[in-house]
């Protein structure tokens, strides 16, 4: 098949996708994309409920601590972030835990630490705004039933935002996914270094393109799906307002 | 309806790929005369063949040769051309050159079997081969000590499919850009970063300390560079080829040798008389 490319002739030959070593490639890609998106999504989560809900809690100092984490970390872009990690931060750290990291892929957990941190102060404000977003009361009634606010918001106020914060959340997790990507500039063989590689290799430019953003597509596409379940399932009536199921 | 919608997104996705046939197929020759602007690809960091100096301009041994290359276009042309760098790095100089963004890539390409599949190449302007560049006193003396080690190399060069094919027991670190690559062999995150010999002795005298650097071991490849420019293209080709050619035969090339790698240069490179002779016999006569 030959195509005009911009007054070039161009010619497709996509089985640079499937012949080896390419295939092997692409799907250690994938792999590599999705560990790395599901251990930094965990912790990112994890971050974003310690840190969200204590954006929301009546201690002036705590409040404080959240805040400056979440302004410090999301307010500067995650490429660099990506250098602090791999660059700054293992260079702090004592020569024997240094050489460590570094003979166990230390960069994948550079770019983990990056991204789980960068991701955990936007899903803290996600949240924050679940937390802000329930009665005042409900938390008074918690605590005059004899509660600590440690336990209300364990036992509560958590519960409750995060049965309502899952669409914003499923953005978030999307932009995790694809923000992996970017971990390619601290040398990690996730997804779109497996295309960009293809492409090195063969100078089909568009083939390896088109599969990085149909690959993308599909994992975003069955993330969006799985949560779309759970929003149904675990909705809680009367607090999300809908008329009907959301189109997917 | 959704989802011909998704559908109609995916077409409109490979065709902006694509970029449809919407220019007229022309020669690179018709493009620069019509435009009146010949665009060369550069890089930012790789001396002593194409860099930015201290001063701010670009230089560079490849650049000189590529402003030889604009003199015979006007020449051939019969006009003023003007000449446009464009940064380019391994991975975008072959789609930069197929989208017609950039004329001719005169940085530090290698001409390989492969590589003609999607470019043309110019004769071959250089010669070199890859080396490790390691911290002085490492165990590394050459690519024969680098099973189970950590080697940085940078993505789409030919030297990381060298390594990747003939030397599999490396564990392979790859970077997009040189300057990532050999931050992480400073910090000791790398036993050794491989490239081709020049341009590791070019990193090693651009570093604070040079003497703490070594280049390293025998050349694992043979790296001829050639000027890289769009397929099926002869009268633009014949034209880059003679201005090489006239610089070659003329001495122009020779003193611009000598003025990069000269020994008076930072990046003493004595060039070998094999390759003095393999040069000259490209030339072919007038």
């Amino acid at each position: 098949m030959i195509f005009g490319f911009l007054g070039m002739t161009y010619e497709f030959r996509w089985s640079v996708l499937w012949i080896q070593p390419h295939l092997t490639w692409l799907a250690d890609g994938i792999l590599t994309t999705l560990r790395l998106a599901a251990i930094s999504w965990a912790i990112a989560v994890l971050l974003g409920i310690i840190f969200g809900a204590m954006r929301t809690v009546p201690f002036r100092p705590v409040r404080s601590i959240a805040t400056a984490y979440v302004e410090f970390f999301r307010n500067v872009p995650l490429l660099v972030w990506l250098f602090f990690w791999y660059f700054g931060a293992p260079e702090a750290f004592p020569e024997v835990i240094r050489q460590w990291f570094i003979h166990h892929g230390i960069e994948f957990w550079s770019a983990v630490a990056a991204i789980s941190v960068y991701h955990g102060a936007r899903f803290a404000e996600v949240i924050r705004a679940g937390i802000q977003s329930i009665p005042k009361t409900q938390l008074e009634a918690g605590i005059s039933s004899g509660l600590s606010v440690a336990q209300t918001y364990r036992l509560i106020i958590i519960p409750i935002a995060l049965r309502l914060i899952v669409p914003p959340a499923t953005n978030e997790s999307l932009n995790l996914l694809k923000n992996t990507s970017l971990a390619m500039t601290i040398g990690v063989a996730e997804l779109t270094f497996s295309t960009r590689q293809i492409e090195t290799y063969t100078a089909k430019a568009v083939e390896a393109l088109t599969a990085a953003a149909l690959l993308y597509l599909v994992i975003c596409l069955s993330i969006s799906t799985v949560m779309n379940r759970l929003e149904s399932k675990f909705a809680i009536p009367g607090l999300i307002a809908r008329g009907a199921r959301a189109e997917h | 309806m959704k989802r011909y919608g998704i559908i109609f997104l995916l077409v409109m996705l490979v065709l902006s790929f694509t970029g449809i046939a919407a220019a007229q197929a022309q020669s690179t020759m018709e493009k620069i005369k019509n435009s009146g602007v010949f665009t060369i690809g550069v890089r930012p960091a790789s001396p002593p063949f194409s860099f930015i100096n201290k001063q701010n301009e670009r230089g560079g041994f490849s650049n000189e040769l590529g402003m030889l290359v604009h003199k015979g276009l006007e020449k051939k042309l019969g006009k003023t051309i003007k000449l446009e760098m464009k940064e380019t790095t391994p991975a975008t100089r072959i789609p930069l050159l197929t989208s017609m963004a950039v004329d001719l890539v005169t940085e530090t390409m290698t001409d390989t079997r492969a590589r003609r599949d999607s470019v043309d190449f110019s004769i071959t302007y250089f010669v070199t081969g890859a080396q490790l560049i390691v911290k002085k006193g490492s165990p590394i003396k050459g690519a024969q000590d680098i099973a189970g080690k950590r080697i940085g190399t940078q993505q789409g060069s030919t030297n990381e499919r060298v390594l990747r094919e003939k030397y599999s027991k490396a564990e392979l670190v790859t970077f997009p850009d040189q300057a990532a690559a050999f931050m992480a062999l400073q910090q000791g995150k790398l036993d050794a970063y491989c490239n081709d010999g020049i341009q590791l002795w070019g990193l090693k005298y651009k570093t604070p300390n040079p003497d703490q650097w070594e280049v390293v071991g025998n050349y694992i490849s043979y790296e001829p560079y050639g000027m890289a420019m769009r397929k099926n293209d002869s009268d633009f080709r014949a034209v880059v080829n003679n201005a090489l050619m006239e610089a070659i035969e003329g001495g122009v090339y020779f003193n611009l040798y000598d003025k990069w790698f000269g020994p008076k240069s930072d990046v003493p490179y004595p060039m070998a008389q094999s390759t003095k002779d393999f040069l000259l016999l490209q030339v072919v006569p007038k």
